[in-house]
């Protein structure tokens, strides 16, 4: 049992049908009389829409029907798609579900086909006639707000969302003023689009006799979109509508979304009452999945004589995109300054955010979100300042650390650090990858004209948002605490509901474990179900790395619940006290005398048939768990990228990367490790390879697998992971959580080493994504040397 | 996207100006063309087929001459969309004799292309554009002799509908009387 409990790296249940095609994803489903949906989106970036003909798609043999904006806006539904997180003066403008007037990017929803196969549905799109009157488009975050720039939306003057501070801008000042050293840069942090390997779907199946909607879709998080159907959508009420999520097949933040395609899609079965089906292309998940990052920051870090940080400033303009999508507003804000301390004791913080409008997709949560450019632009800093103290980046690094002795720390940007041992993870790191003899390789093959670097990311993130309160307070509008039940049936098995929704995560795994230590049954015995509001109760599903922080914990709570029920029902059984009772390995036993024992089973079969139990005791044995943490988990770590560039041909070769994460307990390290490898390859991704590139009229020129490079594995090393140990002090499993480690760390810890490589020529900063055109360019600026 | 460049004809200038006035003898220089129909005095409907990389289609639009300033210059707008995407442009053509008793043409515009072809065929719009302008002042050329020497039996056709791969229609130039 406890072989493949809490900390045993098993292999993943859910892999065998994953692997062997058994596995139902949303396009897999098939309803009987079903019709299929294709989505006409707009060319233009940003265009008035003068007049739409359907009539010789509506005219083709085998389509069902054809709608357009004005029918949705026609049949009385509020049609809209909501902002899940406001911000003081946020401008929200209205986000119609099909586009009626204007559209405002390449890939927003113009027409919808409805025909009995999905291959007339296509063609029936190209039949539909549309008059655009095209309008200006802008596409930079920056030049967006500048004077003369096109409006996008009327209610948001210079394309301006929202205008975000937070820190102490006096202090700040301040600090700068008695600065013995500034380090500044200027940074982009690249768009990038989330490449989840199953695109988005949604398979609707209206009942118009029960006026029940069941809804199959590809989501992170059932629940929240069965409420945003309601409240903004569809205008059904939240009780008839059933939202499934079959087997997902990545997200990486993009399948959180409430997008307009999934309330099209349900709508028209709602108009046809029959079940439609709509699976998103390639290219159009391109166009218009939440896509990530989309940063134009200037930051700026004051010093004392000693290398010490006394502030830091940091100014930041964050695309939106043409509409606010469902978190949008959180991310560049409350996921993104409040982590500017990073994992050093700076005494005076200032960050502004401005959160700008342009005619592109819409920007959301991306693995990592908010968190990956905080430690950009701390980490990328630090570098800088080394550079300009005449430190070594590791000792500047270890003296502007929080040290372990002064958890909690409270930052001065609201977050309070629950625990932490920063010095810890760096020196494990720079062991295992034996820095000082790296130096002296590094400065001997430089005599030889070959370009090596090294480079660190001390990274810290937070995790499983929380508590809801706290969360409301920031301007969310959702929940943060997670719900589970855990049944244990007559036979002894285990059901459990949790409100997570994993979607590659191994949750099956991994909660399935926690209950087979918790009770002490075996893992084999525990089914975890997820993703279908009529059988869970309201969770907020998975996103943030919450689930084993927040829904791990709710389980956890919720076994220990059963095992106190049971508890009681086995000193009655055992004619004992209850105090008198050991739990262990699944027996309830008197202590001292183990051999008088009933086990869990025993006890759930007796629960059951209620024949013998003690008084007030109601049958059956389960619990139900709504577990609302006390805070954020701060999960923390060291990365280190060796990388050798040539100069050349400009290309960059990761030569060795090391992670050295503290994600507190390891439920399954086997699980762990995997996140982390994955996390890994999408940072670097981001900082050698990909990049959403829109041209100056708001075309999205990396629109195909061809020209937006996701990294290939020959592309990446053999990744080196490693752990420190720090639990989380405040829930109950002592976790905190690992999906985001990689993809927050490594961006920098590239670009430190890709800089550090290219430091004889003079270079202290490169942007994103380093191609081998930049760094040959980089070499060659002064004609080569 | 820019589009600029030169082509020197072997045919007198007034010869030149007339074909780039006709649009008979234009839709069939139209690389892919399907057809160019005159709407009024300096405006054409046209249609033509074109194909980016693993992008293709048919594409429908108007073309409009201003500043007419006979046999040396006029301005150019070309408006068109279809299923993979859409292309606006403006551009002047201007014409010039040759020492030896040809033409110089020069072109120079501007093109705005979105869609598909813009997000799926972008790396490759360069090279399709400039083959495309090479095609077609190729096919002109083609019908230029064909004016300047015309085959003994040919029939004094009206003008027909343009045939699909205009550009390389050799064998219809032919047919020009």
């Amino acid at each position: 049992m406890t072989e493949q409990g809490i900390g045993a790296a098993i292999r993943r249940r859910e892999d065998p049908a994953l692997i062997t095609g058994k596995a139902k994803y949303t396009d897999d489903l098939q309803l009987p009389n079903m019709a299929y949906v294709a989505i006409l989106r707009s060319p233009y970036s940003h265009a008035r829409i003068r007049s739409i003909d359907t009539s010789a798609a509506k005219a083709l043999d085998g389509v069902v029907a054809v709608f357009t904006g004005q029918d949705v806006a026609d049949s009385g539904i509020p049609g809209t798609v909501p902002v899940g997180w406001l911000l003081p003066n946020l401008k929200t403008p209205a986000h119609p579900i099909l586009a009626k007037d204007t559209v405002r990017y390449v890939g927003d929803g113009v027409a919808v086909v409805v025909a009995e196969d999905r291959y007339t549905a296509y063609d029936a799109l190209e039949l539909i006639q549309v008059d655009y009157e095209p309008l200006p488009a802008v596409v930079n975050p920056k030049a967006a707000t500048q004077e003369g720039a096109p409006q996008i939306h009327e209610e948001a003057p210079r394309n301006i969302a929202f205008d975000w501070e937070i820190g102490d801008k006096a202090a700040t000042d301040a600090a700068f003023a008695n600065a013995a050293h500034v380090a500044r840069l200027e940074l982009v942090n690249n768009r990038l689009i989330p490449n989840a390997m199953e695109p988005r779907a949604a398979l609707a199946d209206y009942n118009n006799i029960t006026g029940e909607l069941t809804l199959y879709m590809t989501t992170q998080n059932p629940h929240i979109h069965r409420l945003l159907m309601s409240l903004a959508s569809l205008g059904l009420p939240e009780h008839k509508i059933r939202v499934i999520a079959p087997e997902v097949g990545g997200g990486f933040g993009s399948k959180i979304h409430h997008y307009p395609d999934e309330a099209i899609v349900s709508w028209c079965s709602m108009q046809l009452g029959r079940p439609v089906k709509w699976t998103a292309t390639r290219s159009e998940t391109y166009l218009t999945d939440a896509h990530g990052r989309d940063h134009v920051t200037t930051a700026e870090m004051a010093l004392d004589e000693n290398g010490k940080i006394l502030g830091l400033r940091v100014e930041t303009y964050a695309a939106m995109g043409a509409y606010l999508s469902t978190f949008a507003p959180a991310v560049p804000t409350y996921l993104y300054g409040t982590l500017l301390s990073g994992e050093y004791d700076i005494p005076a913080i200032h960050c502004h955010v401005i959160g700008t409008f342009t005619t592109t997709a819409p920007v959301d949560a991306y693995r990592g979100a908010g968190r990956p450019e905080a430690t950009y632009v701390v980490e990328r800093l630090m570098d800088q300042a080394a550079r300009v103290t005449g430190l070594d980046p590791v000792e500047i690094r270890r003296r502007n650390f929080v040290s372990p002795d002064k958890f909690p720390f409270q930052t001065q940007v609201a977050l309070q650090y629950d625990s932490g041992n920063y010095p810890a993870a760096l020196e494990k790191a720079l062991s295992i990858i034996d820095y000082d003899k790296f130096r002296q390789e590094q400065a001997a093959l430089r005599q030889q004209g070959r370009y090596l670097g090294i480079g660190f990311s001390c990274y810290i993130e937070a995790c499983g948002l929380a508590p809801s309160q706290v969360v409301g307070s920031l301007g969310a509008q959702a929940g943060q605490w997670e719900s589970a039940v855990v049944r244990v049936l007559p036979t002894g098995k285990v059901m459990v509901y949790s409100g997570s929704s994993g979607h590659g995560q191994g949750h099956k795994t991994t909660f399935a474990q926690i209950v087979a230590s918790e009770l002490g049954v075996p893992y084999e015995d525990v089914e975890i179900i997820e993703g279908d509001t009529a059988q869970i109760p309201h969770g907020w599903g998975t996103y943030g790395s919450r689930s084993a922080a927040v829904g791990g914990s709710a389980i956890a709570v919720g076994a220990r619940k059963v095992v106190e029920k049971a508890r009681k029902i086995a000193a009655h059984l055992l004619e004992a006290a209850e105090e008198d009772l050991a739990f262990e390995n699944g027996k309830f036993y008197v202590k001292g005398s183990p051999d008088q024992a009933k086990t869990i089973q025993e006890v759930a079969l007796q629960a059951y048939l209620a024949h013998n139990l003690p008084k007030g005791i109601e049958p059956a044995l389960e619990s139900t768990t709504f577990y609302d943490p006390s805070n954020f988990t701060f999960p923390f770590g060291t990365h280190v990228a060796i990388v050798e560039v040539f100069p050349e041909t400009g290309r960059v070769e990761l030569r060795r990367y090391l992670a050295v994460d503290d994600v507190g307990n390891m439920i399954n390290p086997m699980i762990v490790h995997g996140q982390i490898h994955g996390g890994i390859a999408q940072g670097v991704g981001q900082a050698l390879f990909e990049s959403a590139v829109y041209d100056e009229s708001g075309n999205l020129v990396t629109g195909t697998m061809m020209d937006y490079a996701v990294p290939k594995a020959h592309f990446l090393p053999s990744f080196e992971t490693e752990h420190t140990v720090t639990p989380c002090p405040h829930n109950p499993l002592g976790v905190k959580g690992v999906g985001e480690a990689g993809t927050i760390a490594s961006p920098a810890a590239v670009i430190n080493a890709v800089v550090d490589a290219l430091s004889p020529f003079g270079v202290e900063h490169v942007d994103m994504p380093v191609t081998p055109e930049k760094v040959w360019r980089l070499c060659h600026r002064n004609g080569g040397q | 996207m820019e589009i600029k460049g030169t082509h020197t004809f072997s045919a007198p200038r007034d010869v030149v100006w007339d074909a780039l006035m006709d649009p008979t003898v234009l839709a069939k220089a139209l690389p892919g063309g399907e057809k160019l129909e005159k709407v009024d005095e300096n405006r054409y409907k046209a249609a033509m087929h074109v194909r980016v990389g693993p992008v293709q289609g048919r594409f429908e639009g108007e073309v409009e001459l201003t500043d007419i300033q006979p046999k040396e210059r006029y301005r150019l707008r070309v408006s068109g969309q279809g299923t993979p995407g859409f292309v606006n442009g403006e551009g002047t053509l201007e014409l010039q004799d040759t020492e030896d008793g040809g033409t110089l043409l020069q072109y120079a515009g501007e093109a705005q292309v979105g869609g598909r072809i813009a997000s799926v065929g972008q790396r490759l719009l360069d090279s399709t554009a400039r083959s495309l302008v090479r095609q077609g002042l190729q096919a002109l050329e083609e019908q230029l002799q064909a004016r300047l020497h015309p085959p003994e039996e040919a029939p004094a056709a009206e003008a027909e509908p343009a045939p699909a791969n205009g550009g390389q229609a050799k064998a219809a130039s032919a047919t020009e009387g």
